[in-house]
């Protein structure tokens, strides 16, 4: 039976649709999210189905999840990224014991037992400092295209420093640095260091390794690098780390469907 | 009277109310239907919040929202009103030993903005006193003495200074500034004894030098007369007594309704009754004997829910334990909604609900409770007291609501936070609530849900581990 998972995030949409007989992913799409939020994710779920040749009527389940999964009514369930992203991660990287979510309007870290479960998670608070919505400043401010950053990053000799933990005053900042004639490569690379920084201290201390990365910003080159540096602790990027949300929410539709109580590990 | 509880709206209530005027519903004086605190008050909030049902919790609502009214009927009547701010519980006990003085708690005022969801503007008054947002919003306070358009204004405002929010103390010191005289009393920092250091065990459980609680009890010792010379009247260490008795008779049936609400398989009474229930420890929301009747009443329904296994939640509510009050009401809805429900609090003032010992002598007794405050010690020893109560109560995660603006808030939530987690490994949240969360609802709403999601999956975890 096919389930579906939509994790309707603040900055994209994205829809996984999984197999939860043969536990394989059959298909998955993303796109930037709008006003329409569910308008938006229906279209994407139906050009998802259409590709496989199938249909609505052929999902067995349906879970959203993310900012916006209120708004999704063609979900049988609504359960927390949280929730999500942990199922998701077990699938792409089992044995994680520590997830870093880096999405556009909000950051995360969640701890897991050995059963694969959460035990508990920090959420940033009111602030995008920590999350992608900085980077998208950055890229307006630069003149750049927010896929072009990580390239960018990669070509700093000497990442500017980035004192301001809140994105409006860093925004200052960074005028003020392109002002003082520093290079554009540095200060994208000040601002993935002042990221991580400000993930690694709502992490706090001891964070149990594995560590997974996750979220549509672990896919811009150099993230990993300097989140690690932050986290004075390897990290690994899950693969197709913006869509685990959605796998997760995905899998427990089928779970939902099989009758299984959430966690089991 | 029907036997299920409900959280109703306030829309529901009207009909409700209806109902049990039909049915032969005694009310006090201050009575009435809850649409007036909406129609005639402003209190625009009581309409974005669910409300328990009972005739108990029709009368808590109209307690509260008839403070002011109160206030201005006993000046008329020759009583004279104190002010009483930052002390959180200590002060009202004295001036509630005198016989013509009605102590109340302007800090209080902070619920306002929040109850006519801003149509008061008493913010923004605050901010053009240069007491802005950076400040918590207790600053409302400043713009209900200056606006007079909230409570009376009193004859006497004392405030307790040193080791307490630096918040209040600003704000406190500007009120001065603008012409209201302020009796201040100097409350120190709170300590652990060095070794050999002659000390004394506070209600609670902390302990302290024996000469911080001399310093204390002169300092509060200056109060009494104040308060005497304002009342015109003495106060004898035994009417203090008599006094004190009082003062527990309200916190000993705090303390018995919070067990019963808090122990009960399935929770006979929300969250929001609860924590204004709590708070009439601290200022008897201006007329003492009144706060015992409506805790009587609550926890006369709660113990009858109880019996009747009635409950608001479901049996499988997580057991929440919150710490500091919410400057938003509509959050205590919030986490019954994502399913969870409270068990166990720490709004800062819970040496407010210990009883006050009657075996000492008045004074020492009071110098001890006041310095008992959890906010005058470290944010470990308030840790601690935490982690005993949540253990006690069954909490299976702990809650930190922040106050924007708090100076405390920004330190202390972070070190509750690595203590509970440390000595007790269980799921804690941090969130930050300012007095108007529409905006935040979906992002709240979202922490709270994973906080329940994710003790609800360690619960099956543990329950597959045992299979």
């Amino acid at each position: 039976m096919i389930c579906a998972g939509i994790d309707a995030g603040s900055r994209s949409i994205k829809v996984v649709l999984w197999d939860a007989d043969r536990l394989s992913i059959v298909a998955s799409a993303a796109v930037d999210q709008g006003v329409e939020q569910e308008a938006l994710s229906l279209r994407l779920l139906q050009s998802l189905l259409q590709s496989q040749g199938l249909t609505q009527a052929d999902l067995g389940a349906v879970v959203a999840t993310g900012y916006g999964r209120k708004l999704i009514s063609v979900a049988d369930a609504t359960i927390t990224e949280i929730s999500c992203q942990a199922w998701g991660v077990r699938q792409r990287a089992p044995g994680t014991r520590s997830i870093v979510d880096i999405g556009g309007q909000d950051s995360k870290v969640l701890r897991i037992n050995g059963d694969g479960v959460v035990e508990d998670f920090v959420m940033n608070d009111r602030c995008a400092a920590g999350s992608g919505r900085f980077l998208e400043v950055l890229a307006t401010r630069l003149g750049v295209r927010l896929d072009a950053l990580g390239d960018l990053a990669g070509r700093s000799r000497l990442p500017a420093l980035i004192s301001s933990m809140c994105v409006v005053f860093a925004e200052t900042e960074i005028i003020g640095l392109l002002a003082a004639g520093t290079a554009p490569a540095d200060i994208v690379a000040g601002v993935q260091a002042s990221i991580a920084t400000r993930v690694a201290a709502m992490a706090g201390r001891h964070l149990p390794r594995p560590i997974t990365f996750t979220g549509g910003v672990a896919m811009v080159p150099g993230m990993e690098g300097a989140l690690a540096a932050a986290l004075g602790n390897p990290v690994s990027v899950a693969p197709d780390p913006q869509l685990t949300g959605a796998l997760g929410a995905a899998i427990l539709a089928g779970r939902r469907l099989q009758g299984l109580r959430t966690p089991a590990p | 009277m029907t036997d299920s509880p409900r959280q109703i709206t306030l829309h529901e209530w009207d009909r409700r109310y209806d109902e049990l005027r039909a049915g032969g519903l005694c009310e006090p004086a201050y009575g009435g239907p809850l649409r007036r605190h909406v129609d005639q008050g402003g209190d625009l909030r009581l309409a974005h919040l669910r409300l328990d049902d009972s005739p108990a919790a029709l009368r808590l609502w109209n307690f509260l929202l008839t403070e002011d009214e109160r206030l201005a009927q006993a000046r008329a009547a020759g009583q004279r009103l104190v002010g009483t701010m930052k002390d959180l519980g200590t002060v009202p006990v004295m001036a509630y030993s005198l016989s013509n003085l009605v102590a109340f708690y302007p800090d209080g005022a902070w619920w306002i903005p929040c109850l006519m969801q801003g149509s008061d503007r008493l913010l923004q008054q605050a901010d053009a006193l240069g007491i802005d947002d950076s400040f918590c919003p207790v600053r409302a306070m400043l713009g209900a003495i200056v606006d007079k358009a909230h409570f009376p204004i009193p004859g006497l405002f004392t405030c307790s200074v040193g080791a307490t929010c630096d918040d209040l103390s600003a704000i406190a010191q500007r009120l001065e500034g603008l012409g209201h005289g302020v009796f201040w009393w100097e409350i120190p920092h709170r300590r652990r004894p060095e070794p050999g250091e002659p000390s004394v065990v506070l209600p609670g459980g902390f302990a302290a030098p024996a000469a911080q609680v001399a310093m204390v009890k002169s300092e509060l010792q200056r109060v009494r007369q104040a308060l005497e010379d304002y009342a015109g009247e003495h106060l004898s260490d035994e009417r203090l007594s008599q006094g004190i008795r009082r003062a527990n008779q309200v916190r000993d049936c705090l303390g018995r309704l919070r067990r019963t609400v808090f122990t009960a398989p399935r929770c006979p009474l929300p969250a929001l009754e609860m924590l204004i229930a709590e708070m009439l420890a601290i200022h008897f929301c201006s007329d003492q004997r009144e706060s015992l009747a409506v805790l009587e009443a609550l926890e006369a329904e709660a113990a009858r829910r109880v019996q009747a296994g009635l409950g608001l939640l479901d049996g499988e509510a997580v057991r929440v334990f919150w710490v500091n009050p919410v400057a938003d009401l509509r959050v205590m809805n919030l986490l019954e909604d994502a399913g969870g429900r409270v068990c166990g609090t720490d709004y800062l003032f819970c040496h407010a609900l210990d009883p006050i010992p009657e075996d000492l002598p008045p004074m020492e007794a009071l110098a001890r409770m006041a310095l008992a405050d959890p906010m005058v010690g470290s944010p470990v020893d308030r840790a601690e007291r935490i982690c005993a109560e949540a253990q006690q109560w069954g909490a299976e995660a702990v809650v930190i609501s922040r106050i924007p603006g708090a100076s405390h808030c920004a330190l202390e939530g972070a070190v509750i936070g690595e203590v509970v987690r440390r000595r007790w490994n269980v799921p804690v949240l941090e969130l930050e609530v300012p007095p108007i969360t529409d905006a935040m609802q979906p992002t709240l709403r979202t922490r709270l849900e994973a906080l329940v999601e994710t003790v609800t999956q360690g619960r099956t975890s543990i329950r597959s581990r045992r299979r």
